[in-house]
């Protein structure tokens, strides 16, 4: 008989050891020290270090291993992408990028052989990157709504309009941009997309500052004009990109490794600073808990690893990941605190009294994005739902 | 790394389901419930099926499957709320096969497959922990209580926990009149008994390592059986609510009930995951006592919340017991408190905090 099978086998295995002996070598304090210095409220760039990994990383071919050979990567099973996500994320390594991920294998899908050239070599060694401008003042869970308006004139289109929630555009060369076509057309078949400098005239990027301490950007469009060969795929077809952009990466979309990084790091802390404390059968009960709740992410995760390396696309299961992961972010940030008493709810600005450099505290004013951000857990639970276990809409 | 159920366990799946849909009504169920006993026609056809062989080598007269395989086998007899002691037996005989002697293996496995063998594990006593064992074997026989033993009173034979010179292990008792039973009424209706010994014979199966199996792999099987009654609930509310209409509309249709079959789907497919992993990793010795924890644990709660909630979407359809759904919620707490509970899991996976964890 032939059985499931839940073993690795040795190629992967091997693969793992020389994630872990890449993470031993570059996921140093200094990288750390480096990515939380410079991640302030702007959110420059990579510095030195992160950049070094970075081309360690291309020199490799990993950050596209496990790519279709024919768009240039390197064929492996979706398992190896899986693995290194789950490693880098746990080291605390940067990778990917939505870039990379998204709009990179998006072009390949969509764009013309011009663009192809154009951008691609650029967005694989970092010298592009792209915000994303879908959502809007008034269209933000229901997308479609989007108002900001594209004309054709001549070789040209004019765009106005307004972008919001555009992360990384004060920081990025392009803005993958959705706009509407045609406003007479029902709403999902007149949204078109383009590729946009951020410095062509006409745009101004104004900063919005969140609670979690990160910058993101509303983007005002006034008669900008762009060439008609900006258009990705064909005109009125781009709510297909949105919504059908490949997207090679889904098997990364709620990792395990950072979360269950920080929970050992609640187990270290109370053990350097609380030890009696973490002898107490109440906090151990609930860090049990929280234990378990991270191996049902990883049951998840392992699902949706698996539907994909079948070649089938995940659906009902990549929602679960999303819905899970982020409501366990805040779950396990906000235990923490708890956990760690006075002491949790110190910023990283308090120097050595913040329990591991104020991560719980940070994560737990994150935490909101995730479950409203990329489609709403209310959004997604509809998808379960609907398109997974067939209720009717 | 494949976790789709194979061709042939889906096969095997489907034949089951199709035997039990055409052969075994839930009124069948419900009769057996009210007779108090278990059902001894069914047992036959597993064993005339060849089911009863699904885990065993080939050598000993099995089908050369493995503990997926038998997990397969037993989730589905838990979505028909069957009512036989298939887990119990299964993990006694798979027991005695890898722990036991050759020669006592092939007799009892022999005996297993062809339906005259029964066994229950007869693990707990009066303090109801699993770490503690007080029965002792002298003479080559056992006397004393054993609490909460499934099937107790019908099956031929108990695997009894105890020590004797030798030290700890798993002894197997017939089933006779040196043994006496004080029937138990559970939530689950599962048949159950104190089990009083006086000199029973008891032969010496294995030792330590043994039962230590017997209570690692009992714990899975309990795992599946939270598995079943969570999955078979969560299918019954999506049928229900697809085809309840309240206020000119199918209910299924408002975001409240769609959200809470969404949770119910996130936790059975994440204990589906975490169940046969438990089972692969058990089947080739890599499973740790941590990670049969943690599968109980979601399992547990998973098989408490998810048929609560198909209550909630069902309405007093669901209510009474005309209707099947509260075979799966009675059963799926029964389950849940066996072999593990909620607080016990978790407090095995509490006592391992501070040790190397193993995420991937």
């Amino acid at each position: 008989m032939i059985h499931v099978d839940y073993s690795w086998d040795e190629e992967l295995e091997q693969f793992r050891l020389d994630l872990q002996a890449f993470c031993a070598e570059y996921a140093t304090d200094e990288l750390r020290e480096e990515m939380r210095a410079g991640g302030g409220a702007e959110g420059g760039g990579p510095g030195p270090l992160a950049k070094k990994v970075h081309d360690e990383l291309e020199k490799r071919g990993w950050p596209r291993i496990a790519w279709p050979k024919e768009y240039g990567g390197g064929g492996k099973s979706p398992w190896f992408q899986y693995v290194m996500v789950q490693e880098f994320s746990y080291h605390g390594v940067p990778y990917g990028g939505l870039s990379v991920g998204s709009i990179a294998p998006a072009l390949m899908n969509f764009g013309t052989e011009e663009q192809k050239a154009k951008y691609l070599p650029g967005i694989l060694d970092g010298q592009i990157t792209f915000a994303i401008g879908y959502s809007e003042p008034n269209a933000g869970t229901d997308l479609a709504s989007m108002q900001t308006r594209a004309v054709r004139d001549g070789d040209e289109y004019v765009v106005n309009g307004q972008k919001i929630w555009t992360s990384g555009a004060h920081v990025s060369t392009h803005l993958w941009l959705a706009a509407r076509t045609d406003p007479e057309a029902p709403k999902h078949r007149g949204v078109s997309m383009f590729i946009v400098p951020l410095n062509t005239a006409g745009m101004t990027v104004r900063p919005l500052y969140t609670m979690a301490g990160v910058r993101t950007n509303e983007v005002f469009f006034e008669d900008v004009r762009i060439p008609a060969t900006s258009l990705v795929g064909e005109e009125n077809r781009g709510w297909y990109i949105v919504a059908n952009a490949l997207d090679f990466e889904r098997v990364s979309l709620g990792p395990i490794g950072a979360l269950a990084r920080q929970w050992e790091r609640i187990v270290e802390w109370l053990e350097d600073n609380q030890p009696e404390k973490l002898k107490d059968a109440q906090v151990r009960a609930r860090l049990a808990e929280l234990k378990v709740d991270l191996h049902v992410l990883r049951a998840l995760n392992g699902v949706n690893a698996d539907i994909i390396s079948n070649g089938r696309t995940p659906t009902m299961e990549a929602s679960m990941v999303k819905v899970w992961s982020s409501e366990l972010r805040y779950r396990l940030s906000s235990a923490a605190m708890d956990l760690m008493g006075r002491a949790g709810g110190l910023r990283d600005a308090s120097g050595d009294l913040a329990p591991n450099d104020g991560q719980n505290e940070q994560t737990f004013r994150a935490s909101p994005i995730l479950r409203f951000g990329g489609g709403t857990n209310e959004v997604q639970r509809s998808i379960i739902a609907q398109r997974g276990l067939g209720l009717p809409r | 790394m494949n976790i789709t159920l194979s061709e042939t366990q889906q096969l095997i799946r489907d034949s089951i389901r199709t035997y039990l849909e055409k052969e075994v009504p839930f009124s069948r169920i419900r009769q057996v419930e009210r007779d108090g006993g278990l059902d001894a026609d069914l047992w036959q056809a597993l064993a005339s099926n060849g089911w009863l062989g699904l885990p065993f080598p080939e050598d000993v007269g099995g089908q050369g499957g493995e503990l997926t395989d038998a997990g397969v086998l037993i989730e589905e007899l838990t979505r028909r709320a069957v009512l036989i002691p298939i887990a119990e037996t299964l993990a006694s005989a798979i027991t005695i096969q890898r722990c036991g002697a050759a020669d006592l293996a092939a007799d009892v496995l022999a005996k297993v497959q062809a339906g005259s063998m029964t066994i229950s594990p007869a693990v707990l006593e009066q303090s109801d922990s699993f770490d503690v064992c007080e029965m002792k074997v002298t003479g080559g026989t056992i006397s004393g209580k054993k609490f909460y033993v499934d099937y107790g009173a019908q099956v031929s034979h108990h695997l009894v926990a105890a020590s004797d010179d030798i030290g700890p292990g798993l002894f197997l008792v017939t089933n006779d009149g040196a043994v006496a039973h004080e029937s138990l009424s559970n939530i689950g209706k599962i048949p159950q008994s104190v089990v009083t010994y006086t000199n029973a014979p008891a032969t010496r199966v294995c030792g330590e390592e043994g039962l230590q199996f017997l209570k690692r792999l009992a714990r899975v099987f309990a795992t599946v059986q939270c598995l079943a009654c969570s999955q078979q609930s969560l299918d019954m509310t999506v049928e229900y609510v697809g085809m309840r209409v309240q206020f000119g509309r199918p209910i299924g249709t408002f975001q409240a009930v769609q959200h809470h079959c969404a949770n119910m789907a996130i936790h059975t497919l994440a204990t589906r995951f975490l169940t046969y992993e438990a089972l692969w990793d058990l089947d080739r010795g890599t499973a740790t006592d941590t990670q049969i924890a943690v599968a109980k644990a979601e399992a547990s709660r998973t098989a408490t919340e998810v048929p609560m909630l198909a209550h909630q979407l069902h309405g007093g359809m669901g209510f009474v017991t005309e209707y099947d759904l509260h075979f799966f919620s009675l059963r799926g707490k029964q389950a849940s408190l066996a072999w593990g509970t909620v607080e016990e899991t978790i407090s095995a996976v509490a006592a391992t905090i501070g040790e190397a964890e193993q995420w991937l």
